[in-house]
């Protein structure tokens, strides 16, 4: 188990070597073992990757798993505060509340859930797909409109790639790389960290913009747990009971936990912001969802994830049938096994909390460090996230297309969450709607489940409705609103970036729909399903901007003003950081990962940095001997010659 | 006399440093190609899943039956039901012998077919082999109220069967097989993502059974298998199972001979090639048969034997020949019986 969760330690601290993709590889190690001891190791490992992601999330905004990029939207903000330390202390301290609420739930509900879950059939599921994503289009709060437009484009990217059911190819352009459609590893990744580099670089400080006394506040994050026990509570709930669900994981619920932290706080403008609630609630979800996919793979024998689909060729490894008999106690069945895996999960939490705080300091102090000294490494990083989760080389590309879209996205005040959480919702929405429509005709829309959670829908998109209706009734609220009022009309019509980006996204969808014509049923119905209103709801959002009545920009963006660089610094420090980020992509594709690292760490720091010669070649060997070492010779990952080698025919290519 | 020695003793000397390298380059030239050298094998589906394990079972065994004992490592390339995997072997993978892949064999009678997303010519592969050969059954669940096949014969409406992805070997392809050729009332609902996702749906009510392999099937479905909550009413094999000598044979229901040929065409030849292990096209003829003989070595393997045992993997080897011989086969399928099979399988 030490070992598992010594491997996950580091697992979960770089980004895009996924727990899944790790837990694969070690499974030819548990053979010798017995049962219990195989599951101390594969879960201890599984156990951790969340929480040391959390922190690669807070420190540098990358996401260090898929699962933890929201942690991203108010951990990196407190770090930038000159809070890094408040936030993994939270971040860590709720996670292991998480851990162990969805370890016990584990223990406990196995017996009631069975039933449970098989009174939900394909339409239920579906359109609990639908609810997570219009909880988190809601958040946006008066761009509701823009949540809901991003969500259904967050759905539309999901179908890129070969149809499921018959395998027809929809929107690939006949590459073979998108037959498999767009990875959420690079995505996210892209997403959050290129648009964070970029800041980085125009800032030209450290992470921390804001010096604080003392390092840390650890103490201050892990009190904030129990101060606000009840969120936390509720948030693990959530990760555990939505994850009971085949197909929802972690990289579902953290988001639906943030939702819910945002909705139930009365001050919701302090999100995005560096608020500590945004960052217990998915500590905590993240974390739970363990114990609550495991419900799923023990009494059914289904895996829930792709963790757990591992985990299930553990089981037939070690000669266990993953069911009821899971719960019996011997002779008959493996009940102690099942307990093994409640204390693993709670032991292997325990001890990873023990070993985050002895780093934390350390830790914390990475955000101290110029900025200017940490980018190439962040680079390298991402290219290197973006490759090893399926090795192929144009992820490395998508992660530049979507930072580019995240940064346009983040300036704007569209909601990325909603986008990020339609592309991971998006194969299950589709797969249920398809089974739901192939198994009942249009009769599952009547079914009473459906129909209750219709319901809940429509509840949860008026919600933010009336409770900001009720808040223009107070005196002062009112004076805002006029305020607001008249600024709108003052504005009238408008042609700028803002309306130009919703033009993109009017045309995007009606190209898709035009597109998806030929597709026929089988193929064509999710997207003509998520296209119609999407095009519908983009024009909405298009003539709101074309009349200037804007909403106020979502609280992410806050966060991102450049107050104290002046304009025209900032924007040519954008330009340079972009160049430098092209330059850095080129290098790879013509020199391959090891040999670029060095050769643009190098340049980096001496050209952009201005850095000294000892520092410079100090950082850019040790930068090319991690990569080469960890990555390609520890880890095997098979990275591919460079290009300018296979043209002197000194290597073959790909 | 000492110069006489002298210069003797030079051609000992120049004869001896000649012996060296002679026998230094016999033994380079003997030196097993796959010393050193690492096989991957690119499974088509995720990992957990049976062609996973089924890979990683083996490449853990192989490795001592190759001359030279490679390391061998096991990728996986999901998507599209493997068809990228195999599109990938055919156009992308070299053809060293250092990769194989592992897709299932239904994308082959899928390109006689005319399926899309396939661009690859089954014919050029190198077949390896495949560790066992395929024994589709199909089990309903006891609420579903159909315990045998005349049961099924007489139900009113048609009973629900999961499916996978119209042109999968199974479950689709074996249902929708019965369905043409024994008349059995089905509404097939495709789309499921795997058979554990279909038992969930079946222990749900959402669907009455499904047809895929017994060796995957006795070994997830045990305890519903025991508690009789599961049965299994029809065997779609040209033989029983030794473990099912009751349960009746779909090709005894075929009423014509076309019935019985399209059951022969789509599900009893193409048992063989589900599982197959297949390389690039072009791949030197001694290094296929150096992988041919360890594969099938490796499933003779007491350690592995032992192994597929506790996880519950059927070992039934199908040798490379007899998977090409199968291959061939389909192509000499006449035209009209392959549209007839475009129209049961892929509408």
């Amino acid at each position: 188990m030490l070992v598992g969760i010594a491997i996950g330690f580091v697992v979960g601290i770089l980004p895009g070597l996924g727990g899944p993709t790790t837990l694969a590889l070690m499974l030819p190690f548990i053979f010798k073992m017995t049962p219990v001891e195989a599951f101390a190791f594969l879960l201890g490992m599984a156990a951790v990757t969340n929480t040391t992601g959390d922190i690669t999330s807070i420190l540098f905004g990358i996401p260090g798993e898929p699962t933890t990029a929201s942690t991203i939207v108010d951990g990196h903000p407190m770090a930038k505060n000159g809070e890094a330390g408040r936030a993994l202390g939270a971040a860590i301290m709720s996670s292991l509340f998480g851990a162990v609420f969805g370890a016990f739930v584990l223990a406990l509900t196995i017996p009631v859930v069975r039933p449970l879950v098989l009174t939900f059939g394909s339409p239920e599921f579906f359109m609990l797909a639908l609810l997570g994503i219009t909880f988190v289009a809601a958040l946006s709060g008066q761009a509701l409109l823009k949540g809901l437009v991003a969500g259904g484009l967050g759905l539309w990217f999901a179908t890129i790639g070969l149809d499921p059911v018959s395998g027809i190819q929809r929107y690939t352009f006949g590459q073979l790389f998108l037959w498999d459609g767009i990875g959420l590893v690079p995505v996210t990744i892209g997403f959050f960290a290129i648009p964070e580099v970029i800041d980085l670089a125009v800032q030209g400080s450290s992470i921390a913009k804001l010096d604080v006394g003392r390092l840390g506040g650890v103490w201050q994050g892990v009190r904030d747990t129990f101060h606000h026990w009840l969120l936390v509570l509720r948030c693990s709930a959530i990760g555990t009971f939505i994850a009971i669900i085949p197909g929802m994981g972690a990289a579902t619920t953290q988001w639906l936990a943030y939702a819910h932290a945002v909705q139930s706080s009365p001050d919701k403008e302090r999100f995005g912001r560096g608020a500590v609630e945004g960052v217990l609630g998915p500590g905590a979800a993240n974390n739970s969802t363990l114990g609550g996919s495991l419900v799923t793979t023990v009494a059914f024998g289904v895996p829930a994830s792709v963790t757990m689909a591992i985990l299930m060729g553990a089981f037939l490894i070690q000669g266990l049938v993953p069911g009821p008999g899971m719960l019996m106690p011997a002779p008959k069945g493996h009940l102690a096994v099942t307990f093994s895996m409640v204390w693993t999960i709670v032991v292997s939490n325990i001890i990873t909390v023990a070993m985050c705080f002895l780093f934390l300091r350390q830790l914390v102090k990475i955000t101290q460090i110029r900025g200017a000294l940490l980018i190439p490494f962040i680079l390298m990083l991402i290219a290197v996230g973006a490759f090893a989760e399926k090795n192929v080389f144009a992820d490395v590309l998508v992660v530049l297309v979507f930072g580019a879209l995240g940064w346009v996205m983040a300036r704007l005040g569209w909601p990325r969450p909603a986008f990020l959480l339609g592309l991971v919702l998006g194969p299950l929405a589709e797969n249920k709607l398809f089974l739901s429509t192939d198994n009942y005709g249009l009769g599952w829309l009547v079914r009473p489940g459906v129909l209750v959670l219709l319901a809940v829908i429509v509840v949860g998109l008026l919600a933010p409705f009336v409770s900001a209706r009720r808040r223009a009734r107070s005196p002062a609220a009112a004076a805002v609103e006029r305020e607001a009022r008249r600024q709108r009309e003052l504005r009238g019509f408008r042609l700028d970036g803002t309306t130009a980006f919703s033009l993109l996204i009017v045309i995007l969808f009606a190209w898709a729909l035009w597109q998806s014509r030929s597709f026929g049923v089988r193929a064509g119905l999710f997207p003509w399903a998520v296209g119609i209103p999407g095009l519908a709801l983009a024009i909405a959002q298009l003539a709101r901007d074309l009349t200037g009545r804007r909403a106020a920009p979502a609280p992410e963006t806050a966060g991102e003003s450049t107050p104290d660089v002046p304009p025209g610094v900032a924007a040519r420090r954008s330009v340079e950081i972009c160049a430098w980020i092209a330059g850095f992509w080129v290098a790879i594709w013509l020199l391959g990962f090891s040999l670029a690292t060095l050769l643009m760490t190098l340049l980096y720091l001496k050209v952009a940095a201005r850095e000294r010669w000892p520092l410079s070649i100090l950082l850019c060997v040790s930068g090319s001997a991690f990569v080469y070492g960890l990555f390609e010779k520890a880890l095997g990952v098979p990275f591919p010659s460079g290009q300018l080698f296979v043209w002197l025919g000194m290597e073959a290519g790909l | 006399m000492r110069r006489w020695r002298g210069r003797s003793a030079r051609w000992v000397g120049a004869a001896v440093i000649g012996l060296v390298i002679v026998t230094g380059l016999v033994a380079a030239a003997q030196e097993p190609f796959y010393k050193g050298k690492t096989v991957r094998i690119v499974v088509g589906f995720t990992a957990g899943g049976g062609f996973d394990t089924y890979s990683r079972t083996i490449a853990r065994h192989m490795t001592r039956h190759i001359p030279g004992n490679p390391t061998i490592i096991v990728e996986n390339m999901p998507g599209a039901g493997s068809r990228i995997s195999a599109n990938y072997l055919y156009k992308i993978a070299k053809p060293d012998g250092l990769t194989i892949g592992h897709f299932i064999g239904g994308v082959l009678l899928g390109q006689v077919l005319g399926q899309q997303g396939i661009e690859f010519d089954a014919r050029k592969f190198e077949y390896i082999g495949a560790p066992v050969n395929e024994h589709p059954v199909c089990a309903l669940t006891k609420a579903s109220g159909i315990t045998s096949v005349e049961k099924w014969m007489a139900a009113g409406t048609p009973v629900k069967m999961g499916g996978v992805s119209p042109g999968s070997s199974n479950p689709d392809n074996v249902t929708r097989a019965i369905k043409a050729s024994l008349g059995l009332p089905i509404q097939i609902v495709t789309g499921y993502k795997g058979t554990a996702e279909i038992r969930l749906a079946a222990e749900g009510g959402e669907v009455a059974g499904a047809c895929w392999g017994w060796g995957s099937l006795q070994a997830t479905w045990r305890k519903g298998l025991d508690a009789g909550e599961v049965q299994v009413v029809l065997q779609v094999a040209p033989k029983p199972h030794r473990e099912l000598p009751n349960v009746p044979l779909a090709i005894n229901f075929a009423k014509t001979e076309e019935a019985r040929r399209l059951l022969e065409a789509a599900i009893h030849n193409d048992s063989v090639l589900v599982r197959t292990y297949t390389l690039p096209p072009g791949t030197p003829k001694d290094r296929v048969q150096i992988l041919r003989k360890a594969f099938q070595e490796t499933l003779r393997d007491p350690a592995l034997l032992a192994e597929a045992e506790k996880a519950k993997l059927e070992i039934d080897p199908v040798a490379g020949e007899e998977i090409e011989r199968t291959v061939a086969g389909l192509f000499k399928l006449d035209p009209a019986m392959i549209a007839k099979l475009r129209t049961i399988l892929l509408e």
